[in-house]
């Protein structure tokens, strides 16, 4: 044997399967752009330029880490299907005289083959269309576009490094198989029957006990920082669920189907229900996997779009007003007296005068925050971090009816033993509220106001309070005694007209004079912001999650693609000969086709159906963080749900129908040669 | 009474772009009468199996016609077919061809299944066959876990599970070892006694030294013919092998 056969036979190996060889190096390929994308992009120096640039190659390396542990899982998967296909041809060579080590070396030429195909292409094509998907990224972000064109030499060489160990990985995967397996039984591999699925009761209904938990988890969440802490258990048992109902549960299904005679032996179910137990049984797992996948990519995608789309609103529900200027005060120190706030008006006002900035509806508002356990309609002060106990956190926040007055200019009236509540994030039923001693009747519940913006960024819910005598209500949480603190504030906030520039100025200068202090303001400390200084910020950190969704996306989704194509495929060759032996046996043609067309309806709706009710199900759960994103826009959060599900749909109906035409053209083919 | 007759028949194949045709039959003429146990010998491409398919309905005769019970197929239309293949012919492989998804029950029931029967007769229908045939024990298995002949022994089952009017069998002891041949043999001349009409294409001797008569296939025409008589098995056995001798000396001369 010379040495120029292997190679020889490697590339007739890949040429002459191009049906199975083609779909695994175009992901090859596809893969290795995207890395090589992320990559470079990540260490890009352009990101520097862009609002909010500091967050962004963090979360772009994320991605590529993601990216990385995704391909090594789904090449190996899909390298299996090769593989199993491959054997047989490696049988019959092996028969015809080649040893195990010269078919090793068939299958190394083969990998080099592969490998370079995959790294130069995806490379290639990465440093082709990276500069799309940079200018994608700079759109999201709205950053200015540069139109250099740039090879990152790092990134590739990464790409590289990391794909040439996932090929050799592969490589030695197949070694071991082909080994394994002896030449007679790999010819006769494909002749031999194969056992009948068996159903395995216990999986199929854990599975569904597992997913009702996990469903049932999810929906009864109510706090946000629960969500945070449930999230990966519930994600978990959910996959695994989702695995042991279509690999277990579907067949224990067809199963019970047949069990009952009189339902099985019909003409309508007789061969559908046997027929799907095996279809189930080898493409469980795939089915499974498409389904985990659509869910991943239906979560994402709805969830960030909701968050690019919705950024504004976040950045509104986190900064009320365009800026904002809070003192704190210490505990036995004072400062909320009118005398120490009028300074510190002043101060402010002198500021906004000397930049010449346009003031429009300020307001200025004293409140008390206390953290701390509500129990019934008792709210006590944290003795301890109240972060274990996290269905009864809250936070407390007092101000007086005047100043919510003043801030919403709304009139209302209480007496003294009255107050008003409003918690935006929980439902409170009590008829009253006890704080120390005293206990306020609830007059009424007021909507979600803004003023708050920093609570609106905290995990556990906040309750405002509006009472007649603020200092009664301190006080009287003031005495229990905690080594957690009482924050008294004073916070003047307003909107401006001004550009953004303008505004930024002020926070600098407002900062500057807060340094200073020549005045003798008492105070603990002071914040201020402004909404133009952090607008850049939310927008680059929420465009890129929003821009690394998407390209995840599109790798889950060709991931799901190749599945359902590579299942379609086997699944031809499997029913190929049975199509043959029902129409011998007395089926009519469009008998056949109406049955394995309704079969194959149920097994790509399937993923399709759980995705969309694993989305359901989450549903809860994303808008609950959401909220930790500043982001309560439930109607936004719907729509973006509901469009990125249907475009899902159409688009997966779509491949449906393309990866359906080569599973009846094997059938058919099949059909020629047998006439 | 006259079951299958079959006229002039003829069979072309052209390949897909009009090139080169074959004549896998040139004039096909012969008739089975009710009960009768016929085989039908030829050499590897004789043209044995496009016959059996054009019998069964599976493909086309490119001339002549086929009467099964005084009905042209040819007159039955396509969407037909199947059905009439259901309730009135069955069919015996050599590759047995039983579904693997199916247990060995669940492959005798396929065509009454098919046909609509009530699953309370099932059970029924296949007792009395399967203790004929001696798979009563193997029903509950599936198909790769027995035998080549205790497959075809199924296969047998669920040919004849419908009462066809014509049992056709193309090569069925081709993938059997000797003795499941022998078994599968006397399962044949069995039903054949209990009145089942039988058309088995085949080119073992011995398959149709059990046949009440033998007809020779020779490129694509029936070129001789056999009757039992009062002969034994062997005694046909010999006469068979002698006319194949013949058949093929005149084929070399020719």
């Amino acid at each position: 044997m010379t040495h120029k056969l292997y190679p020889r036979l490697a590339w007739q190996g890949i040429t002459k399967n191009k049906r199975l060889y083609l779909p695994f190096l175009l992901t090859c390929v596809g893969m290795v752009m995207m890395t090589y994308i992320l990559l470079s992009l990540a260490s890009s120096p352009i990101l520097k330029t862009f609002p909010g640039g500091d967050t962004m190659p963090m979360i772009l390396s994320l991605g590529s880490f993601v990216m990385a542990a995704f391909a090594v899982l789904f090449l190996f998967y899909t390298n299996s299907f090769l593989i199993r296909r491959r054997n047989r041809e490696f049988g019959l060579y092996n028969i015809l005289g080649m040893g195990k080590g010269n078919l090793a070396k068939v299958l190394a030429c083969e990998t080099v083959i592969m490998a370079l195909i995959s790294i130069v292409g995806g490379e290639a094509l990465g440093i082709a269309l990276g500069k799309l998907f940079e200018l994608l990224l700079v759109n999201i972000v709205d950053g200015t576009v540069q139109m250099d064109f740039t090879v990152s030499g790092p990134a590739a060489a990464m790409t590289t490094i990391l794909y040439l160990a996932i090929f050799a990985l592969l490589f030695l995967r197949s070694l071991v198989t082909v080994c394994r397996t002896n030449a007679a039984a790999l010819l006769r591999s494909e002749a031999c029957g194969e056992k009948p699925p068996k159903a395995n009761w216990v999986f199929g209904l854990g599975g569904f006990l597992i997913l009702g938990a996990a469903y049932y988890i999810a929906v009864t969440i109510k706090q946000p920082l629960t969500a945070l802490a449930v999230f990966f258990i519930a994600v978990l048992m959910v996959i695994v669920a989702t695995y042991l109902i279509f690999i277990s549960g579907s067949v224990a299904l067809c199963r019970a189907l047949q069990k009952n005679k009189r339902y099985y032996y019909q003409k309508n179910h007789f061969i559908s229900v046997s027929s799907m137990a095996y279809r189930m049984k080898r493409n469980g797992a795939g089915l499974a996997s498409i389904c985990i996948l659509a869910t991943m990519v239906l979560v994402m995608l709805s969830s960030t779009t909701c968050l690019y789309f919705g950024k504004e609103d976040a950045l509104r529900t986190r900064y009320p007003t365009d800026l904002s200027v809070e003192l704190r005060f210490a505990k036995d120190e004072g400062g909320m007296d009118e005398a120490n706030i009028a300074i510190a008006r002043g101060m402010i006002e002198d500021v906004i005068k000397q930049d010449g900035l346009d003031v429009q509806g300020q307001f200025d508002i004293r409140s008390a925050w206390f953290s701390g356990l509500l129990t019934g309609n008792t709210f006590t002060r944290a003795q301890e971090s109240t972060l274990m106990d996290y269905e009864r956190a809250v936070d407390l926040t007092i101000l007086p009816l005047e100043d919510y007055t003043r801030m919403t200019g709304e009139r209302l009236t209480l007496e003294p033993d009255e107050a008003y509540f409003c918690c935006p994030r929980m439902t409170y039923t009590q008829p009253d509220l006890r704080i120390g001693e005293l206990t306020y009747q609830i007059k009424g519940q007021l909507p979600e106001f803004g003023g708050f913006g920093a609570d609106s960024a905290n995990i556990t819910p906040t309750i405002y309070l509006i009472v007649p005598d603020f200092d009664a209500a301190v006080n009287a949480l003031r005495t229990q005694n905690t080594r957690y603190p009482v924050v008294v504030s004073w916070q003047y906030s307003f909107d401006s007209g001004s550009p953004d520039e303008a505004q930024i100025a002020f926070l600098r200068d407002m900062m500057g004079t807060f340094a200073d202090n020549r005045e003798g303001l008492v105070y603990a400390s002071y914040t201020v912001e402004s909404i133009a200084s952090n607008r850049e910020d939310f927008v680059g950190t929420y465009g890129s999650l929003f821009f690394l969704a998407i390209l995840l996306s599109i790798v889950f989704l060709a991931a799901a693609v190749l599945i359902l194509y590579y299942k379609q495929i086997s699944e031809g060759y499997e029913d190929q000969a049975r199509f043959e032996i029902m129409q011998r046996v007395g089926m009519t043609k469009t008998d056949i086709r109406k049955s394995i067309n309704s079969q194959l309806l149920l097994v790509f709706f399937l993923p399709l159906l759980f995705a969309g009710l694993h989305l359901g199900f989450a549903f809860p759960f994303i808008h609950k963080m959401l909220m930790l994103f500043n982001l309560t826009n439930l109607k936004l959060l719907i729509g973006t749900t509901v469009v990125t599900f249907a475009i899902y749909a159409v688009f997966y109906t779509l491949v449906y129908r393309i990866t359906s035409n080569s599973y009846y053209s094997i059938v058919a083919g099949a059909k020629e040669e047998h006439t | 009474m006259q079951i299958l007759e079959v006229n002039g028949l003829r069979k072309v194949y052209t390949t897909r772009f009009g090139g080169a045709s074959v004549e896998a039959l040139k004039n096909i003429n012969f008739s089975v009468e009710n009960g009768e146990y016929v085989a039908i010998m030829g050499e590897s491409g004789s043209g044995k199996t496009t016959l059996l398919n054009i019998l069964a309905g599976l493909d086309k005769p490119t001339s002549g016609s086929v009467l099964l019970d005084g009905k042209d197929l040819a007159s039955i239309k396509e969407s037909d077919r199947a059905a009439f293949r259901r309730d009135h012919l069955g069919f015996v492989f050599q590759e047995f061809n039983l579904l693997d998804t199916f247990s060995v029950e669940d492959n005798i029931y396929l065509p009454l299944v098919l046909a609509g029967v009530p699953q309370k007769e099932l059970g029924a229908r296949l007792e009395p066959i399967a203790a004929r045939l001696g798979i009563t024990e193997l029903l509950k298995k599936y198909p790769y876990e027995i035998s080549g002949g205790q497959k075809q022994r199924a296969a047998v089952a669920r040919a004849i599970i419908t009462s066809p009017r014509l049992l056709l069998a193309d090569e069925p002891t081709g993938a059997l070892d000797s003795k499941a041949t022998d078994e599968l043999l006397r399962v044949f001349s069995d039903i054949s006694r209990s009145g089942q009409t039988i058309l088995m294409v085949t080119h073992s001797v011995r398959a149709a030294s059990r046949a009440g008569r033998v007809l020779f296939i020779k490129d694509g025409e029936v070129y001789h013919q056999l009757y039992r008589g009062n002969l034994t098995d062997d005694q046909l056995y010999q006469k068979i092998t002698d006319a194949l001798t013949v058949l093929q000396a005149g084929g070399e001369q020719a």
